[in-house]
């Protein structure tokens, strides 16, 4: 988290304008980014979840409990993906049913 | 076949179930005089057979023990001959004990195994059951 | 996604695992034979070889025990098939587990409600 520096004080108006500005275009940009960011940890939590499944039945996995933690946890996370899909979806239908 | 390994063990259990019969009928006889004029009770041994591939085992057949037996001196036994002799079988009574033991944990590995089996076809029934 | 590199491997461990579940009934079942061999299934080394090159696919293979024998020529050893008969089964059931969980994952992702 970094600190900014005190600057020099401006005029008001536009002091006030810019952050509301700041925050719509910022929550929007956070909501797309963790998106994205979910969909690439779900690419590397089923990928791992792979991995240690073959590594179990080839006999290389020591421990049986890493391979089942890894397959649940890539499981639930993409059941929350859809989940959240699917609540963007119907959001989104509500609203096109308000603007008809 | 299908389910395999249950039918394999079953075919175990069977030999198992013979030789256990076979051995109480042994040991059941085992005292049983006999006139010399004759044979002495035969002890019964089960011969068993690996079947081809991997489908179990099973019993090749039966051997039968000495039919001469034992010669005892027993002039008060009504079955005695004109010399005073019976016949006994030949069973070694220890050797029929070990048996036992053998035929019994045999067929309790065979026993475990059909329910081993039983719990592996179960959860191969689970694939693509939707929860 | 289907027919991926995992869902290869893991159909080829639930055969595999099959199969040394019948060799070791088999075993159990004459472990009061004469002469009788122990049989010994194998493919753990080459489904991880077939993964490495990216293929997933492996047949088991059966081989007899060289184990000494006791003096009836039978070398079953009822312990061992006893412990190798447990894992297999926990093997098994982890297998089905895993390949359940590919087609469980892609209902999920299809639910629209």
């Amino acid at each position: 988290m970094s600190i900014a520096p005190i600057g020099p004080v401006g005029p008001a108006i536009g002091a006030v304008a810019s952050p509301a500005a700041q925050g719509a275009t910022g929550t929007g940009g956070d909501f797309a980014q963790s998106l994205t960011g979910a969909v690439d940890d779900l690419q590397q939590l089923q990928s791992t979840s792979n991995q240690l499944a073959v590594q179990a039945v080839t006999g290389n996995l020591d421990d049986i409990h890493s391979a089942v933690i890894a397959a649940t946890r890539a499981q639930v996370t993409l059941e929350v993906a859809a989940a959240v899909r699917n609540k963007g979806i119907d959001a989104f239908n509500e609203i096109m049913r308000m603007q008809a | 076949m299908t389910f395999d390994a249950i039918g394999i063990a079953g075919t175990s259990l069977t030999v198992h179930r013979k030789w256990l019969d076979a051995i109480a009928d042994n040991l059941a006889n085992a005292n049983t005089a006999a006139p010399t004029s004759g044979p002495a009770f035969r002890a019964r041994y089960i011969e068993a057979q690996a079947g081809p591939g991997t489908s179990g085992v099973y019993v090749a057949g039966v051997r039968e023990g000495d039919a001469a037996g034992r010669l005892v001196f027993e002039p008060d036994n009504p079955l005695a001959d004109a010399e005073g002799y019976v016949r006994y079988p030949d069973i070694d009574l220890s050797e029929q004990m070990g048996s036992l033991i053998m035929a019994q944990r045999g067929y309790q590995a065979n026993a475990q195994v059909v329910d081993r089996a039983r719990t592996m076809y179960e959860s191969a029934l689970q694939i693509g059951r939707s929860s | 996604m289907l027919d991926s590199v995992t869902s290869a491997a893991l159909t080829s461990a639930l055969d595999g695992l099959s199969r040394r579940q019948r060799a070791i009934a088999d075993n159990i079942a004459n472990v009061n034979t004469p002469g009788y061999h122990a049989q010994r299934v194998q493919f753990e080394e080459a489904l991880a070889a077939s993964v490495q090159d990216g293929d997933g696919r492996a047949t088991a293979t059966t081989s007899l025990s060289a184990e000494p024998t006791r003096t009836n020529g039978n070398n079953v050893n009822l312990d061992t098939e006893t412990m190798s008969n447990i894992d297999t089964v926990l093997r098994f059931q982890f297998a089905t587990q895993a390949l359940n969980a590919q087609f469980t994952g892609l209902r999920s992702a299809l639910r629209t409600s």
